[in-house]
This record gives C-alpha cells, sequence and structure tokens, in this order.
C-alpha cells in the first residue's frame, strides 16, 4: 500500500499541529509537522508530500484580521509550488485558522466552477468577526453537501465538533458568488440544528445564534474550490478523532467503555470519533488515485 | 524615514458589518446606560520607515486590507472624506498606546511590511496602531471623556477625544515617539550612612530590602577579602555599585526568596496558651510532608527545586504543574498584567527540566463584586472592569499561545476590590527520557556553557517588578512595573525550544521572570557554581539602557538556556529558523563568582554564595486569638425555593458560561471532560480530564480548591476546605487517589507587624495555622505538595482607607485518570437515576455563602459559628478512593461535590446540567447533627451526590456503604426538583426557572447586530 505523506504546517502562532498530525497518522498517513520556513526554505520540499494541511491557531495573532499575515508569506513565497500542488491534484485542509489562510491567499473558494480552475491566489470571500463580537469554543452540528466533488467530505452526513474562533462569518461580495458556488455544491459544509431529522440539516435561511455560531451567509461552515480538492471548514474535526472528546460521551451516548476494547495508536475500534473519516477521505482518494 | 498613515474602515456595502462598533454600542449600554445610536470603527495605522506614501502605493493594502469587507485609505483620515463618512459624528474618540508600551498588532503588522517591501527590514522602522471610534446618536448629555475613560487605561493608552474637525481637519495620533534617554554609567551607592538613610535609599530606590538587609550588604563590602578581589577588577572596593544593589535587591526580595516562608517565626496562641518557636513554614510544613511523602512515592521526580514539580505518568511522559499569581500588575492594568501572568506561568513550564511543553491552563481569579456600587479609591478600577480586563488578557494569552484553559474559578468578596488576585497555572508534558538518553526533568549545565537569551529583547518595560509585588499598591506605583504579554513572540520561542530540546541541543533553561536575567542567570549559575556576564551583548528594545536595567528589566517572552559550545551552530540555525532572536549573554563558570560585565567594564561582582544565601533570616512575631463573628441563626420561616433561586443568582454560585466559553478548551484534542457538561453543554464540571497523548485513553485529572470565606472565622479551616475541594472536585471524575500531587498558593495581606500593618501578628498567626492545617491535610489525603508560590503583601493604601484581602490559598491539583472514557460529570443523566448522597451532614453553617448573603440582605446577623472542618481525613480519604474506584470502573456516571450554597444548589446544579427534575427526600441526613436548613444549605465537606443506574446500585451500595451513603431520591422525567423532609415539600421549583436564576446574573451581552 502506497505510503501517503502529508505536510501539516507550523509555526507563527499555528496552534493545531500536533493533533493535526495525529489524526492523520491515525487513519494511516505519515505526517510531518513542517515549519513554514523550512518550505519557504526549500520549496521542492512540498512535492514530495501527498497532502497539506494547515491547521488551526492564532498565526501572527489574527492581528491584521485572521489569516491574512501567514497568508500573504504563502502568497508571495510559495505562489509556484503551492499553485502546482494543487494542479497535480493535491488535497489541501484548511481548518479554523488554516481555513482563515486558504481564504485570504485566495485558495479558497479559488476561481469560479467551469472555467480555468488553477489557483490564481485572488481573494473572492473573506471570513469577518462573529456577530457575536466574541471568540467562543462552544460545539455544533455540522451537515455536509452529500452531492459535493469535494473529496474530503465524501460519505459524510453530519457530526458534532467543535467551533473555536471569533472570525468565522464566511462573507461574500455579492450573493450571487454564492449562489455559483452552490450551484457547483462548493457550500459543502453548514452549520444546522441539531433537532431536524439527520439529513435534512441544511439550509439557506439564516440559523440563530448560537446554532449558527458566527453569523455566516447560508449558514456556511466550510467551502471546497471547484476541484474539491482544496477544502477549508470554521469548525475542528480534528477535534472529535475519538469519542471520549465528545461532550456527550458521559451521557450513554458512547460505547459501553467496560464492553469495548482498550485502545491502541493504530486503532479507536469503536471509540472513533466522527472526525476522523475527513482525514481517511483524503488519505484513501491520494491512495486510490495512485493506484 | 518616513511616517505613513493607513486607515481601514469596514465597507458600508456588501456583507460587512462593523461588529467593533457594534461591540462599543453594546458596552457603552451595559457600563454607562448610555443608549448611541451607532459607533463606528476605523483602525488607524503609522507605517515608519524608510517609504514614503507613494512608495508604499497601492501595495499596502495587500497588507492591510481586506478586499472583500473593509476600504482603506493612504495618508490622510477616513473622518474627513465624505464617501464613507457623508454625516459628521457627534464624538470622535482615538485611543493608541504610550510611547514603550508593547503593540503587538504594530509588530504583526511590521513583521507583515517587511514580507512585502524588504527595504523595510532596517532599525527603527516600525508600525504603531490606533484605533478610531465614531459615535453618531449621542445623547446631549453625554460625557466624551466618561466615555473615552472607558474604553481605555490612561496607563498605558492614550486617547484623543474630538467632537469636530480643527481648521486643518480631525486630528490624528502620531507614531508614539520615546523620549531620548541616555545610559547611566554605574553608580557607587555609599552605604557607610546612618539607619535612617538606609532605609530612605531602600525605599527610594523601590528596593524593598529592609534595615537588616541594608545592614547585611554593607557589612560584606566591609570584608578586607571582598574588598581585594573587587580592586582587582577596578571596582569601588567598600561600596556596591547600583548594579550590585538591585541585582541583590531583586534576588532578595519578597516575590523571589520567599522571607516570609523562610523566616523564624514566635508564634503564640492566646487561645490554648501554646507558645512556640517555628523555624520557617515552608521547611517545616509544606517541604518536610512532601520529603516524607517522596520516599515512598518514587513517581515524584522533581519537587521544589525547579519551576514546577514534575510526577511521572507513563513509562514515556512525565507531566509537571506550577501555578502562579500576578496579582499587582493585574491590578494597574488588568489586561496585560493578567496576559503577562498566564504567558509568564507558560514559560514556568517551558523552563522545567529541559523543556516541558505547555498543555493545559487553569484560571483562578478573586474579584470585588461585579455590581458593586459602594466607593472606589481613586486609582483603583471597577471591579467589573478587572473583571473584564483580566478575562481578556488570559483569553488572549491562553488561546493565541494554543493552551486550553481546562478548569478554573472566579470568587467575588468586597476586600478583592483593593487587590485583585489573579492565578494563573499550566500544566505540562515533557518525555520522561530524551532522545540522548537524559532524563527530561534534570539540567545538565557545565561550566564553559554559553547562555542565551532567547526570545523577546530587553526593555525599560517591566523594571522593578519583584520589588513592586513586595510592597502594597499605593496610587505612586510605577507604570514601568506594568507589561502587555506577546504570544506570538513567545509560541515562536516556545515551539523553537520544544524542538531544541528533541534534538538535545538544551543542556539546562529557566524562564525569565520576576527579576529578569539577573535572577535567572543568577540562578542557573548555582547549577555550576558560578557565570560571567556581558550586558554588552543582550540585544535592547531601545538605546539607552543602564547597565542595572538591562539586569533587571522583566520584558516578557524571554527565556535563558544553557548550551554546549559545539552545540552552539546547530542552536543558532533552529533560531533563525523561528525566527527567534537568540543571544549568548553569558558563559558558566565555576569559581563561585557571579561577575557581570559591561563590554569591557566590570560592573558587578558578587559571590554567588553571598547573592542567594545571604539574606539574612527574618524574626518574626504572631500571635492568635480567634475572631470573633456574631452568630449565623437562619430565620425563622424560610421559604427555601427563593433562597435556592436567590443562591444561585450570587456571583459566587452563578454561572460564568459567557465569560469561560471565551477561552478555548480543547486546543490539542485532549479535553475529556470541558468546564460544561449536559444536554445543552452549560453544566458546571468539577474537574478536568484531559487524555494528552492522542490515541491513547490515558488521562490526567486538574482540579482546583479555593474558599477564602472561611478565613473570617479560621484561616487553617480555609485551607482544609480548599485542599478537600480539590480532592473531592478530582474524586468526582474518578482520579487515582494514589497519584495525585498538589500546588499550594497562598496570597495573604502583609503579615509583618509594624506601623502600616498593626494586625500582622494576627495575620501572621493566620498563616501559621493555614500551613498547620495544609500539612495535616497533604499527609492525610497523601497528596504531596510538589510546587508553590507565595504572595505575601496584598494590600491597598494605609490606614483608614486600607484594604486587606482575606487570607487566600488555592490549592490546585494533578492527578492520574486510568482511562478517561470511564469517568463522571455533574448533569443529571436518566429519569430512574437513583441519587444518593455520600458523605455525612453536619450542622456546619459558619461563613457559609447562605451566611454570607443572609447577613449582607440583613436577615441575619453575622457568618459566626461552626465552619466546615474535616476531623479524620485519613478515613475521608479511604472513602474518597472507594468512589473513585467505582467511577473510573465505569459504573457511576453522575457525580457533582456538594460546595457553595451545599446540597441544594449541588442539586439545582444537576438538574441544570441534565435539564431533568429529581424527587428528592432529605430524611435520613439528619443523622450527623444538621437540621433541614443545615442539611440543605450548610457547606460540610467530603460530600458528593451520585447518580447510580439500578444495573450497579448494588455493587455500588457494596462498595460505598461503609463510608456513609444515603438514598436520597431518584431522577425524574418531569421537569422540576422537588424537594421534601419526609413530610414537607422544602423545593418546588421549575428547572428553566433554576437555568435562568444562574445563568442571568452574569450574563454577557451578544454584541454584534446587522
Amino acid at each position: 500500500m502506497k505510503t501517503v505523506r502529508v505536510a501539516v504546517l507550523f509555526g507563527f502562532g499555528i496552534n493545531c499541529d500536533h493533533e493535526t498530525a495525529a489524526v492523520f497518522r491515525l487513519v494511516g498517513a505519515e505526517a510531518d509537522r513542517l515549519h513554514v520556513n523550512r518550505l519557504i526554505e526549500s520549496p521542492d520540499l512540498l512535492s514530495s508530500y501527498d497532502i497539506l494541511a494547515i491547521p488551526g491557531g492564532f498565526s501572527f495573532g489574527d492581528h491584521l484580521g485572521s489569516g491574512r499575515l501567514l497568508g500573504n508569506r504563502l502568497r508571495f513565497a510559495l505562489r509556484d509550488p503551492l499553485r502546482d500542488f494543487v494542479a497535480n491534484g493535491g488535497p489541501v485542509i484548511g481548518i479554523c485558522n488554516g481555513f482563515q489562510v486558504l481564504v485570504k491567499t485566495g485558495l479558497l473558494p479559488g476561481p469560479p466552477a467551469g472555467g480555468d480552475t488553477t489557483p490564481d491566489f485572488e481573494q473572492r470571500a473573506s471570513l469577518a468577526m462573529n456577530e457575536s463580537g466574541r471568540y467562543e469554543d462552544r460545539w455544533v452540528t455540522l451537515e455536509f453537501d452529500p452531492e459535493s466533488a469535494c473529496v474530503w467530505t465524501q460519505g459524510l452526513t453530519r457530526i458534532d465538533c467543535p467551533v473555536r474562533h471569533g472570525e468565522g462569518r464566511f462573507v461574500v461580495e455579492d450573493e450571487s458568488v454564492l449562489d455559483e458556488m452552490d450551484a457547483a455544491h462548493q457550500l459543502v459544509v453548514r452549520y444546522v440544528d441539531p433537532a431536524t431529522p439527520k439529513g435534512e440539516g441544511r439550509t439557506d435561511e439564516r440559523l440563530p445564534y448560537p446554532t449558527s455560531p458566527n453569523g455566516s451567509a447560508r449558514n456556511i461552515a466550510g467551502v471546497c474550490d471547484a476541484t474539491g480538492l482544496v477544502f477549508g471548514l470554521m469548525p475542528h474535526p480534528e477535534a472529535i478523532y475519538a469519542k471520549w472528546l465528545h461532550p456527550d460521551h458521559t451521557r450513554y451516548t458512547a460505547p459501553e467503555a467496560e464492553a469495548s476494547v482498550p485502545v491502541d495508536e493504530r486503532s479507536l475500534g469503536e471509540w472513533e470519533g466522527e472526525g476522523l473519516q475527513m482525514f481517511r477521505n483524503a488519505v484513501e482518494h491520494v491512495r486510490n488515485r495512485s493506484s | 524615514m518616513h511616517d505613513v498613515r493607513v486607515e481601514v474602515t469596514p465597507r458600508l456595502d456588501g456583507q460587512a458589518v462593523d461588529v467593533r462598533g457594534n461591540v462599543v454600542k453594546a458596552r457603552l449600554l451595559q457600563d454607562l446606560n448610555l443608549n448611541v445610536a451607532r459607533v463606528r470603527s476605523i483602525c488607524g495605522f503609522v507605517v515608519r520607515s524608510p517609504m514614503d506614501a507613494a512608495t508604499l502605493g497601492e501595495r499596502v493594502d495587500d497588507l492591510f486590507v481586506d478586499p472583500i469587507i473593509e476600504t482603506g485609505l493612504l495618508g490622510s483620515a477616513w473622518l474627513g472624506d465624505s464617501t464613507q463618512f457623508p454625516d459628521a459624528p457627534d464624538l470622535v474618540i482615538t485611543i493608541g498606546f504610550k510611547p514603550g508600551v508593547t503593540d503587538n498588532a504594530g509588530s504583526a503588522a511590521l513583521d507583515g511590511l517587511r514580507t512585502l517591501f524588504p527595504e523595510a527590514r532596517v532599525e527603527g522602522a516600525g508600525v504603531s496602531t490606533d484605533l478610531t471610534f465614531a459615535f453618531y446618536g449621542l445623547p446631549a448629555d453625554a460625557d466624551g471623556h466618561a466615555i473615552a475613560a472607558s474604553l481605555h487605561n490612561p496607563l498605558i493608552e492614550r486617547a484623543l477625544i474630538q467632537t469636530g474637525p480643527g481648521p486643518d481637519g480631525w486630528n490624528l495620533l502620531g507614531y508614539p515617539e520615546r523620549p531620548a534617554v541616555e545610559a547611566q554609567p554605574p553608580a557607587t551607592v555609599d552605604l557607610e550612612v546612618d539607619d535612617e538613610t538606609l532605609i530612605r535609599l531602600s525605599e527610594d530606590g523601590l528596593l524593598a530590602l529592609n534595615l537588616e538587609e541594608m545592614q547585611t550588604i554593607r557589612d560584606h563590602y566591609r570584608d578586607p577579602a571582598v574588598q581585594a578581589s573587587r580592586t582587582a577588577l577596578g571596582l569601588p572596593p567598600h561600596a556596591p555599585t547600583d548594579v550590585e544593589l538591585e541585582c541583590l535587591a531583586q534576588t532578595w526580595s519578597e516575590h523571589c526568596k520567599h522571607k516570609i516562608f523562610a523566616a523564624h517565626i514566635h508564634h503564640r496562641d492566646e487561645e490554648t496558651g501554646e507558645d512556640v518557636e517555628i523555624d520557617s513554614l515552608f521547611k517545616t510544613h509544606i517541604m518536610r510532608p512532601t520529603l516524607d511523602m517522596q520516599e515512598e512515592m518514587p513517581w515524584l521526580l522533581s519537587v521544589f527545586h525547579d519551576n514546577s514539580g514534575v510526577i511521572a505518568w507513563d513509562d514515556e511522559w512525565s507531566v509537571c504543574m506550577k501555578a502562579e499569581t500576578h496579582n499587582s500588575p493585574s491590578a494597574l492594568d488588568p489586561y496585560g498584567g493578567a496576559m503577562t501572568g498566564i504567558v509568564g506561568v507558560n514559560r514556568d513550564i517551558l523552563g522545567t527540566g529541559l523543556g516541558a511543553r505547555p498543555i493545559a491552563n487553569t484560571d483562578v481569579f478573586c474579584f470585588g463584586p461585579p455590581n458593586w456600587e459602594g466607593d472606589l479609591p481613586s486609582n483603583l478600577f471597577h471591579p467589573s472592569r478587572v473583571l473584564r480586563g483580566v478575562h481578556a488578557g488570559v483569553r488572549v494569552g491562553g488561546n493565541e499561545s494554543g493552551i486550553p484553559t481546562v478548569n478554573g474559578a472566579i470568587v467575588f468578596d468586597d476586600r478583592y476590590i483593593g487587590k485583585p488576585l489573579v492565578y494563573c497555572g499550566t500544566v505540562g508534558l515533557m518525555p520522561a527520557t530524551l532522545p540522548d538518553g537524559r532524563p527530561g526533568h534534570a539540567k545538565t549545565a557545565e561550566p564553559g556553557d554559553l547562555v542565551y537569551m532567547v526570545g523577546g529583547r530587553i526593555g525599560a518595560d517591566g523594571i522593578h517588578g519583584a520589588t513592586f509585588s513586595s510592597l502594597e499598591l499605593t496610587e505612586d506605583s510605577p507604570s514601568s512595573a506594568v507589561q502587555i504579554g506577546d504570544p506570538i513572540t513567545q509560541k515562536k520561542m516556545l515551539d523553537m525550544i520544544l524542538e531544541a530540546r528533541d534534538a538535545g541541543l538544551i543542556a539546562s533553561i529557566t524562564d525569565n521572570g520576576a527579576g529578569g536575567i539577573s535572577s535567572s542567570i543568577g540562578e542557573m549559575a548555582e547549577q555550576t557554581g558560578g557565570v560571567e556576564i556581558d550586558l554588552a551583548a543582550a540585544p535592547l528594545k531601545q538605546v539607552g539602557l543602564s547597565a542595572w536595567e538591562i539586569l533587571v528589566s522583566e520584558s516578557q517572552e524571554r527565556m535563558t538556556v544553557a548550551v554546549h559550545p559545539e552545540h552552539a551552530e546547530a542552536f543558532e540555525a533552529m533560531a533563525a529558523v523561528h525566527e527567534v532572536e537568540a543571544t549568548v549573554v553569558a558563559t558558566f563558570t565555576d569559581d563561585g563568582r557571579f561577575l557581570v560585565r559591561h563590554g569591557e567594564d566590570v560592573v558587578a561582582l558578587l559571590p554567588l554564595e553571598f547573592l542567594h544565601d545571604g539574606v539574612p533570616q527574618l524574626r518574626l512575631e504572631s500571635v492568635w486569638s480567634p475572631p470573633t463573628h456574631p452568630a449565623f441563626v437562619p430565620p425563622q420561616h424560610v421559604d427555601h425555593t427563593a433562597l435556592l433561586l436567590r443562591l444561585l443568582g450570587r456571583p459566587n454560585v452563578a454561572s460564568k458560561e459567557d465569560w469561560v466559553r471565551q477561552y478555548d478548551h480543547e486546543v490539542i484534542a485532549q479535553t475529556a471532560v470541558k468546564p460544561f457538561v449536559g444536554v445543552e453543554r452549560d453544566g458546571p464540571a468539577d474537574a478536568a480530564v484531559i487524555a494528552p497523548v492522542h490515541g491513547s485513553s490515558r488521562g490526567l485529572v486538574v482540579s482546583n480548591g479555593i474558599v477564602p470565606r472561611y478565613a473570617d472565622i479560621d484561616a487553617g479551616a480555609m485551607v482544609v476546605a480548599a485542599v478537600d475541594e480539590a480532592v473531592r472536585n478530582a474524586v468526582c471524575v474518578g482520579v487515582d487517589v494514589d497519584r495525585m500531587a498538589g500546588l499550594d498558593n497562598f496570597c495573604w495581606p502583609d503579615p509583618i507587624v509594624s506601623e502600616k500593618t498593626p494586625d500582622g501578628r494576627f495575620k501572621l498567626a493566620q498563616l501559621v495555622r493555614a500551613n498547620r492545617e495544609l500539612e495535616r491535610m497533604c499527609r492525610a489525603y497523601r497528596v504531596p505538595c510538589v510546587s508553590g508560590k507565595d504572595s505575601m503583601k496584598n494590600d491597598y493604601g494605609t490606614g483608614a482607607d486600607k484594604i486587606s484581602i482575606p487570607p487566600t490559598m488555592l490549592f490546585s491539583l494533578f492527578g492520574d485518570h486510568p482511562d478517561v472514557r470511564m469517568t463522571a460529570t455533574s448533569d443529571l443523566k436518566r429519569a430512574g437515576e437513583r441519587l444518593y448522597l455520600f458523605g455525612r451532614c453536619r450542622q456546619e453553617l459558619g461563613a457559609s455563602e447562605v451566611a454570607s448573603m443572609l447577613t449582607e440582605s440583613g436577615e441575619a446577623e453575622g457568618i459566626g459559628g461552626t465552619v466546615p472542618a474535616m476531623d479524620d481525613p485519613e478515613a475521608q480519604r479511604e472513602a474518597y478512593a472507594a468512589l473513585s474506584g467505582e467511577i473510573a470502573a465505569g459504573r457511576i456516571r453522575t457525580a457533582h461535590d456538594c460546595s457553595e450554597g451545599g446540597l441544594g444548589v449541588a442539586l439545582a446544579e444537576m438538574c441544570i446540567g441534565g435539564r431533568r427534575g429529581a424527587m428528592i427526600d432529605l430524611d435520613g441526613l439528619g443523622l450527623d447533627g444538621a437540621d433541614t436548613f443545615g442539611q440543605l444549605w450548610g457547606e460540610s465537606l467530603g460530600r458528593i451526590v451520585i447518580g447510580v443506574e439500578a444495573m450497579h446500585e448494588a455493587e455500588v451500595c457494596n462498595a460505598l456503604e461503609e463510608h456513609g451513603l444515603t438514598l436520597i431520591g431518584l431522577v425524574v422525567k418531569g421537569d422540576r426538583l422537588v424537594v421534601e423532609d419526609g413530610f414537607d415539600a422544602l423545593i418546588d421549583v421549575a428547572v428553566d426557572d433554576m437555568v435562568e436564576a444562574w445563568k442571568a446574573p452574569l450574563a454577557l451581552p451578544v454584541g454584534g447586530e446587522r
């Protein structure tokens, strides 16, 4: 079986690099925490990886707008390697601050579907301050567009995971951009009301705070580019890699612990959390592509 | 150099919203009851660089402007632009930093500027930031200065208030210019003067040294051998340089040397007639018990001598924990003070052993009541302002550092108006063994090692922090003692240091906190027996610092690292990749000397032994006589339902969810029991449980105990309750009671009798009793204290206006958890779950929350009476072991301890978490002397309410019966909590009403609107 190699960026205030590398390892990939400057030093390094992950955090303290300063570094120092990576079919994920970075660099949502989808590094959307005016850590319920080409979300319907951000309100200049993205199934992840039947939660109608924690247009939690390879979302799927991280795990929603097998690093067994599938999807996509 | 102004404001079209403006609008309504129609915001930047506006041109938009939601302007003010600001605002307030204050956004902007414009990579380039608010629809009687005062802290910020443009348009804040300062050559301080002059030298110089200490220093310079060695190096032979005196003042400060805990105490007890001498409370009651326990606990790897205490966790990992206070700085600037508190204690962890990774924070705050309506001394902030500032500082410090805040508390009492307490704790994780075979917890410095200063630069900020915190707060407290943390500089340093650790490049490491490099290098020098420092090598934030200032400055975000010379190149290369400054400032020796040069000149020479062990032991007097309070007598006819709802709304009990939710409590993906539990995830958790190694369910428990109210009756009882609360909370989640370690953090009012402190003997007696009880509890519970801290001057002002805090000890605990999948939370789970009270109710209402509430409202005469006690802690430990074992075995999923407000409040919180009702009968709880009122609201220690499913009931009862287990009721399908005492309904209340009463008092307005 092909070894799938994942570059997990860190440095300058990226915080979730350890757990993001860990979840890729849990689904069988080889993951390296790679300092942004090591990549800038040797840009060719990127082509030796199959997947690129930009984890959450507070790069440069989110000063001047979340993700902007790290986005600029990538845009100016790694423009060509990043473009080639995506053009060559490499999956990219940005989580929370990583999503903000991808949006500020223009990798998300990227050029509109139907035309040349090679990254052009033009910013077309933004992640603005939460309407609540504050940073919050709270659990949300997400649903996925089943028709999306996004390689990361295949087969996913609904998951719970935390949001932990102050700037997560997805905005565009004009509603028509959202219409086009929706038509191309790029509005991959939405916040939904957990009381709705599973699979029926997605709606364009603005949900109230805190069901939609930030006031995003159409309750958007994450989007992909036209190719489905580049994916970003504000919530943290890696934070529910195991069921014991779910706030309800003491409420008889998790397997009976005494009956379950002890976990080890290679298999969480029935205690695997629902966020892990997202990372497995990308790893398997790379494997299937190369086999 | 050119100064070019750039302004950015949210766009008026598209989907942009001015959230910053909306937040200020909401805040003015809440704080000043001022209803403003609209507030708009403008972010301002002054770019100082070799480039003029034309060169910066449009590319500057790439840096400052988000094209989707913002619009930028180069070289002028948005307010004068009629396209974006067609209407004139009623009031404009611009806020920027004062010169020399850390401007993190400005530093980030400079970094970004240099990405775009390599020509900005020159010394002297910089970016300053400011924020302008334009107010529309302002009520006619609104006071612009009052609004400005609520939006900035004049100690660190400047404000520009305008009601209209001047002849040249709107005024703008310029680049904050520091007045030029010239470095002074080292001065000689003549100590051959009379005693009065010695004291004045200490006071005027903010040295915080007493007469005996000044005399000891003077005598040192009378020694002919000392004089000879000084002459040989060209130093004044008979007197210290200012560098030496400052260095001694820092090293000998109460903050660094814990002189009160080390003092010789003559203690008398007027109640019992006891009359004894105590040689150091620390050695007697804290260190000795831990060292005794260490003989049976091989997992205690490192206690007391490092920056934090280290215990073994599993074969691969060790864990450490440290808690610090940052009280005085937080009083002056709540935001900056608290932020430096949290990032400072993170560095303690990073500086433990050969470097540990901070993985969890705890925050415990003590404030004045947020709804305080009484008088305030002129230079103190309102408690609500302190709360907001401290909260914001800890939020930014913790969140930006990527360390989850997993547990904490906020305690309110009038007396914390004088000095808020800001306890910041951090847990760290380190490899048990490094790849090169060295144990992670031991330092390995050798003579000849290079000493690097890593991270931030040295500035004029933070001079005299250690000595200042050893004095009481006054109106003249220096602003230089306040700093603002820089989490990103620290995060870069942290990433780099942990990489260097794993590469085997670090021989020894410690953090730079109080006392700056004089303390950090001075303490590390003991590992090899000497050091030679060159202050001229240290990178500075600005020119003009004198030698003593460089030595003692506490500028943040710095670590001191010893590196073997053969690793220097690799270490520096690693620093370069991470964009971290690392500079050799000293070399370790073994000649017993602390030698400081500034370039060619020797500016200080102190024998290490004198520096560290020369401080004379204090001799203090302690006299105990119990304080008297009118006895608390519960009112005759009590409506217990109404009483419950009132108690739930007390700031000490009420939900802090809106505040705590702003802390990231689950970064690192390890938090298995979070601060909030239950159906709506808003019920209170007792302790945090984390599984720090990804893929493994092996866990760690973190909890806290703090009960300052009890000190009003007996500080000893206060400590007993704090230790029990921390352990009790940990038991609620199934801690392994054989693997727990504790931290004692004492915050006391000045306990040294003097003119300023006539009741010093009593306050010291409180400390004696506290320490004795700490030892009794720790030995019985087998919880060794592995690290601790004390802050002994928590007073404001003098004379009649003096405010002293209640004696307060925070007990923090960290312990093993065998498997986080088997744990319990406080929320009621399913209808039919049977509820038991574990533990016994005694009639213990003295200094209880209910007694305080009813005394404050005039419904009771006072808080006096029996304060909760723990007569047989050994038996309690056995009981806890049994209960914790049942939880860790997966047989109990519901557990919540009884603390403030007793059983009544505990039951209410469990209903809130589960959004479920319960039927409770108190019948059977009266066996240990408590009447109905005492059973419901008394605060007897050792009590935990548990919920058990029918399938486990027999087993659980069998295991716990002998420790005191009483069936009190069951969880019902309905939504009411009903409590009876066998006959009468005492409480009958809807869960939703309890939710409202509990959550409303400290709720925050949701700031934004479209």
